[in-house]
């Protein structure tokens, strides 16, 4: 009998294992939650899935235990006669039909109420925000406010927010999971979703629709702040940019591919509901103080580097005005594309490339000089110079735009 | 024995039903293709009055840039007559089945060759109603209406093709060694098929041109 | 009907060369050969979509993993899934239905060989175009589900996406001459009194199974072919400027993806069904609400597909509707899970590597179906899907379900296919790897999933809160890699050196295990006559049979005469003990029994269908563009002249 006595040693390991894993799932800070809502609409799903968490625990064990008390009292043993042979049993089968049945209509009933809840129509007085997908960034329009903005999405505690779910080429899904359940944008249509944020805080935003080559990249931040701070931001996204120039240079010491996480301060890691604070002057949140969840370091690709110059941002906007970049960029006042994410107020956003580096001279300039190699996929063609690009921009040159750009506060 | 033998000649062996295994896959056959022609109606419905551009199937479009004016695209008459055409096939195909059941080789030969010849007829209506329809200004690239009507009828049309191959095969062999009363299994299976098509063809005839 | 066969005079029979080496399988229209060819066919497959797999783990082992680019993951994890499910689970599938049906209905051959010949050899073409894009570096990348408009020429211009509309194209058409054919099969071909409520379970399950995929194909056939236009023509029924709905294609997608997840999991079902009583000595529990429930799991599965697409806003009606019937269709599988308890309650379990399967079926799938219900709300659903927890989900379902019923069946048929038992110690060890590794590479995939991770994504950044469930998961999964290769293992090295296994090792109740192991061509020499639903049990204790309920009324059982009289005597003998190895038995010819004449057609008609498809893909190459149309013709008419020469040949010898 030593395979038996194998078979549940090693029953007893996987389920330990199973076990240590959960715990350690359970123990590590989670700042993309489902599970503790902060709205009215997450709360509801919420108290859903506590409904199906509880029933289906209960089934698991009760099917489960039932397996493991079958297979240890019915084993084979030596000399047992031939079991009696049963082919059924009418009222067993009647009631394990109906059993399910019962707990599945607990389950219907609050379900089908929370699906016509969060469906209606959005409250009077909700502010509407479109929402444009374009392959892979995020395009913000507040249309009460008149203000456009890509990949940062400010919204005003306790007042309801009405989204307007929009595509610009092929699906995506808008989610962030702390504030409740993802909708998809699809082409040729608008979708809807609302939600009141109940509490101050910079929450992760994700597209959850596989949309091409950088589904994964495509990311955004949502600030959640003070109505009288949020008022401030609209007005200040509304105008023209405020030049803001200052010396940029390109030093890797400075932020350093994945340093922007060493350079954290330890404290806030563990502080994931970090409120959001200003920027000196600017209603935006300041980049060095997003808490660590939500900071942006990806690595940049080693071949891809940049000399240590200082950019200049008055040569930098000389450059901007002939350069490629206005057929596709917002720069108020100066350039009018639309293909690409508005630049007015560039200078006051904490991250490039729809949430993947830092908004710093360095990474700045690099991705002037090369997109695709840092964002796979990237619509945005390299302007560096190279041997097969031979009239691209130097690195001076692609300092002092990134400067110019950066000082678009 | 024979010219031309035949996928399942050996009529003795065992089928726990009693019936042809081909009668049985061609039921199963129609079922599926049931599902095929719903989704491609669907589809068409679906995307009815959806389209950006014109031509449109039931209703004169003007091109807003050009001024051109396109006039409804459907020509219900003409297609009346195919559907006839059609519909008087089916009866042929009875007709043909029944003449080979009753081992009548002359008319089995005649019934077929008109079954053929007025799938071929409509075929050739088809044919006519596509070109016209290129020459008014739709293709299956114009706009939605013309890529799932084109689809649709086109999938039809291909159906009637094969159809008509069928039945030219059959009359092949009526003429090489003749087809006899232990033929009609044959006959059978493409009489269902035929009248399928047939019924399919009702059913488009009506949600695309009568219903508008 | 039974009646004895005189022994027949011995006489050396000369072989045609369809009868040895390579060209007895080309030319093969044996359901059983060709039953073994799907299941070395699915094999081979899934080493490549479990090596798939481990490179997405691989990458996604940490944050930022950088062995593969965004390009060659979407590749893989759009290759893992469809090479899993086209090329893994349902080929194994179909592997059981060719091999089994016929034997357990007791027939001699599938009702159309040839045509069974041709889906194998259309799936073969259909798989190897599918992966021919890894060839050329344009694998498709558009995930398994190829979501329009992204899929369309306008988003995915390479050849990528083509490999995979047309792959999936040739595909659907091997499951649809399958569908046919084993419906026909199992309507018409089972022996006298093989009434349908005396079916092998898993006969029935199949049977299921061929109509959901003769129903829900022509459905996805529809899809791809618009796609296949719209890519190739410029049509325009996914082209967003022309005001197409991309919801058309998720509605006929999952109209037929939903089925097709039932075509899955529901002959892993019926193959449990067969082992548990054999393993328990007790017949299974509640045989007509299990056939009951699969009849109602098929036909709800045509109610739900859109439990797929809560997140696409089709409104509050639409969303109630789908969620319930969602939740309907959960009972019908409960009632599936209880019953086979309840076989296995107060029975007699040998715990042989079978049915340590069959029971881990029960035990994961059961998780994946309590998951299943978590998302049939729709409401909680939004905060799920397209996050790992629906990867958690899918995993506990085919692989917790369908691939572990598929391993059941596997040890459970090899002493049959072969002759020779696979290796239990190595058996033990690959279930006891494949259990653990399953639940260590996708139990962590929940949390990750309720934490915020979305799915199909190359790269996540640090502290999101994910590394140790990712951790966790590639361990898992390096555990499933070696616990395939111990398969695979067990499954070369048996063939040769397994202990020889004679008609019914396992002491079973069905006619398949009155046969020789392998069974001779024509299967049975005598078709048997059926009185029971277990007719070998009957015959070996007819005293435990005596009064059960269940019984049809009036349904005397009697001793079967299976065969004839030397394999009467064989399953009289004790069941236990491993019967001597077969003696070569009289071959058809010796016995008069006219089985069809082997012949490659269909393979050709095969390969005529490939290069027609293959002119169509050189229309999108840069080389050889001008080639297309005359490849395409030139493809038609070899496969119409191939399909006329079998059609006017003969299935059979002919008799004079």
């Amino acid at each position: 009998m030593t395979s038996h006595y194998r078979t549940r040693r090693l029953a007893i390991a996987a389920l330990t294992a199973v076990i240590v894993v959960g715990l350690a799932a359970c123990s590590t800070t989670v700042p993309n939650t489902t599970l503790e809502p902060k709205t009215e609409f997450g709360r509801a799903i919420d108290a859903l899935w506590d409904t199906l968490l509880f029933w289906g625990t209960i089934v698991f064990i009760l099917v489960e235990a039932f397996l493991i008390y079958v297979v240890i009292r019915f084993r084979r043993r030596e000399g047992q006669p031939a079991p009696r042979h049963v082919h059924g049993n009418t009222t067993l089968e009647i009631a394990w039909t109906l059993a399910p049945a019962v707990i599945l209509a607990i389950i219907a009933v609050p379900t089908v109420k929370t699906i016509f809840t969060t469906q209606a129509n959005a409250p009077r007085g909700s502010l509407t925000v479109e929402v444009i997908g374009h392959q892979w960034w995020w395009e913000f329009r507040y249309p009460e406010h008149n203000v456009v903005t890509a990949n940062e999405l400010y919204l005003p505690v306790g007042r309801t927010v009405n989204f307007a779910l929009k595509t610009q080429d092929v699906l995506h899904s808008f989610w962030i999971p702390q504030l409740g359940g993802k909708r998809d944008l699809i082409t040729n249509r608008t979708n809807y979703l609302w939600f009141t944020p109940e509490s101050t805080s910079v929450w992760n935003g994700v597209c959850v629709e596989y949309c091409g080559t950088s589904h994964a990249n495509m990311r955004f931040k949502t600030f959640v702040v003070p109505p009288e701070q949020f008022d401030a931001w609209a007005n200040h996204q509304r105008g023209g940019p405020v030049f803001m120039p200052a010396p940029t240079p390109t030093a890797p010491t400075d932020t350093g591919a994945g340093a922007a996480a060493a350079t954290q301060p330890a404290a806030q890691a563990s502080a994931p509901a970090a409120q959001p604070q200003t920027s000196g002057s600017l209603p935006t949140f300041p980049a060095d103080q997003l808490p660590l969840y939500a900071a942006s370091y990806n690595p940049v690709p080693r071949n891809l580097t940049i000399g240590n110059v200082t950019g200049d941002a008055a040569r930098g906007a000389q450059i901007y005005r002939t350069a490629p970049c206005i057929a596709c960029h917002v720069v108020q006042g100066v350039s009018a594309g639309i293909v690409g994410p508005t630049l007015t107020h560039f200078g006051s956003r904490t991250s490039i490339g729809a949430g993947l580096f830092p908004n710093d001279p360095r990474h700045l300039a690099l991705w002037i000089k090369n997109s695709p190699a840092m964002k796979p996929g990237s619509k945005m063609p390299p302007f560096g110079k190279s041997p097969t690009m031979p009239a691209g921009y130097d690195d001076q040159q692609l300092a002092d735009l990134a400067a110019y750009l950066l000082s678009l506060k | 024995m024979t010219a031309i033998p035949h996928e399942h000649g050996h009529a003795h062996h065992y089928t726990t039903t009693g019936l042809d295994h081909r009668k049985i896959a061609i039921w199963a056959f129609i079922g599926s293709e049931c599902l095929f022609f719903g989704s491609l109606i669907s589809t068409y419905l679906i995307y009815k009055g959806r389209s950006v551009v014109g031509p449109f199937p039931h209703e004169a479009w003007t091109n807003p840039s050009t001024g051109q004016t396109f006039p409804a695209i459907l020509d219900i008459p003409v297609t009346s007559a195919s559907t006839f055409v059609l519909l008087m096939s089916s009866l042929f195909m009875v007709l043909a089945h029944a003449s080979v059941v009753r081992g009548d080789r002359k008319y089995s030969k005649i019934w077929l060759a008109a079954t053929a010849l007025a799938g071929a007829t409509f075929l050739g209506f088809q044919a006519f109603e596509f070109t016209s329809f290129v020459h008014e200004g739709l293709t299956p690239r114009t706009n939605l209406f013309g890529s799932s009507f084109f689809i649709l009828t086109g999938f039809h049309g291909a159906h009637v093709t094969a159809g008509v191959i069928w039945l030219i095969t059959l009359l092949f062999i009526d003429f090489r060694r003749g087809l006899r009363p232990a033929d009609a299994i044959n006959v059978d299976l493409c009489a269902l098929y035929w009248h399928f098509v047939d019924v399919v063809w009702i059913a488009i005839f009506t949600l695309i041109y009568l219903i508008q | 009907m039974a009646t004895t066969v005189a022994a027949p005079p011995r006489y050396a029979v000369p072989h045609t060369k369809y009868e040895r080496g390579l060209w007895s399988w080309l030319a093969t229209v044996d359901h059983k050969k060709i039953g073994q060819l799907y299941l070395y066919t699915a094999i081979a497959f899934f080493l490549i979509g479990g090596l798939e797999a481990l490179i997405i783990r691989e990458q996604l082992k940490g944050p930022n993993g950088q062995l593969v680019s965004a390009e060659m993951y979407n590749q893989l994890f759009t290759m893992h899934g469809t090479t899993m499910i086209f090329l893994v689970i349902m080929p194994m599938g179909a592997a059981f239905f060719n091999y089994l049906i016929p034997l357990q209905i007791g027939a001699r051959d599938v009702a159309f060989p040839r045509l069974n010949a041709f889906s194998y050899w259309v799936f073969l073409l259909g798989a190897l175009f599918m992966n021919a894009g890894w060839i050329v570096g344009a694998a498709p990348d558009g995930g398994w589900f190829a979501y329009a408009p992204l899929t369309t020429q306008q988003f995915s211009p390479g050849l990528n996406m083509d490999f995979w509309v047309i792959g999936l194209q040739i595909l659907g058409l091997s499951s649809l001459a399958a569908g046919f054919n084993f419906i026909t099969t199992i309507i018409n071909l089972r022996a006298p009194g093989m009434h349908f409520m005396r079916m092998p379970i898993f006969t029935w399950m199949s049977f299921v199974t061929q109509f959901l995929l003769v129903l829900a194909f022509p459905i996805i056939t529809v899809a791809v072919t618009f796609l296949m236009l719209d890519r190739f023509f410029g049509t325009n029924f996914y082209t967003i400027t022309a005001g197409a709905d991309p919801l058309l294609w998720q509605h006929l997608f999952w109209l037929f993806g939903h089925p097709e997840v039932y075509i899955l999991i529901l002959p892993a079902f019926g193959l449990v069904s067969e082992v548990l009583p054999v393993f328990s000595r007790k017949p299974l529990f509640g045989y007509p609400v299990m056939v009951y429930s699969g009849i109602l799991i098929g036909f709800l599965g045509f109610g739900v597909w859109a439990h797929h697409m809560f997140a696409v806003g089709m409104g509050p009606i639409a969303d109630s509707v789908f969620g319930v019937t969602t939740m309907l269709i959960a009972i019908p599988t409960g009632v599936k899970i209880f019953n086979w308890l309840a076989t296995m309650h107060g029975g007699s379990l040998r715990f042989t590597t079978p049915m340590l399967f069959a029971i881990g079926l029960i035990a994961l799938f059961t998780i994946g179906g309590i998951s299943g219900i978590m998302h049939s709300s729709p409401p909680a659903d939004l905060q799920q899907t397209d996050t790992y927890f629906i990867v958690a989900h899918f995993h506990y379902v085919l692989f917790g379900g369908s691939m572990m019923g598929i391993f059941a069946g596997t040890y459970f048929f090899y002493p049959k296919i072969t002759g020779r038992l696979m290796d239990e110690r190595l058996g033990k060890i690959h279930f006891w790897l494949t259990f653990v590794g399953m639940n260590l590479a996708f139990f962590p995939m929940h949390f990750a999933g309720l934490n915020g991770m979305p799915r199909r994504i190359y790269q996540y950044q640090a502290n999101q809160g994910w590394d140790i469930e990712n951790l966790v998961s590639t361990w898992g999964a390096r555990i499933l890699g070696v616990a395939t290769l111990v398969f695979i293992w067990n499954f070369v090295k048996s063939r040769r050196s397994g202990a020889v296994a004679g008609r019914d090792p396992w002491g079973a109740a069905t006619i398949e295990w009155t046969l020789p192991s392998p069974p001779p061509e024509y299967n049975y020499a005598v078709i048997p006559t059926i009185t029971s639903r277990y007719p070998l049990w009957d015959a070996k204790s007819p005293e435990l049979t005596a009064d059960v309920p269940h019984t049809p009324e009036g349904e005397k059982r009697t001793d079967v005469s299976v065969g004839g009289k030397e394999t009467h005597a064989s399953f009289k003998g004790p069941s236990d003990t491993h019967m001597a190895s077969e003696v070569a038995h009289p071959s058809a010819k010796e016995l008069g029994i006219a089985m069809p004449t082997p012949t490659i057609k269909p393979l050709l008609a095969s390969i005529g269908l490939t290069v027609m498809f293959l002119g169509l893909i050189l229309k999108h190459s840069v080389n050889y563009q001008s080639l297309w149309l005359p490849v395409l013709l030139a493809g038609v008419a070899f496969f119409v002249v191939s399909l006329y020469a079998w059609l006017l040949s003969p299935l059979e010898p002919e008799h004079h």
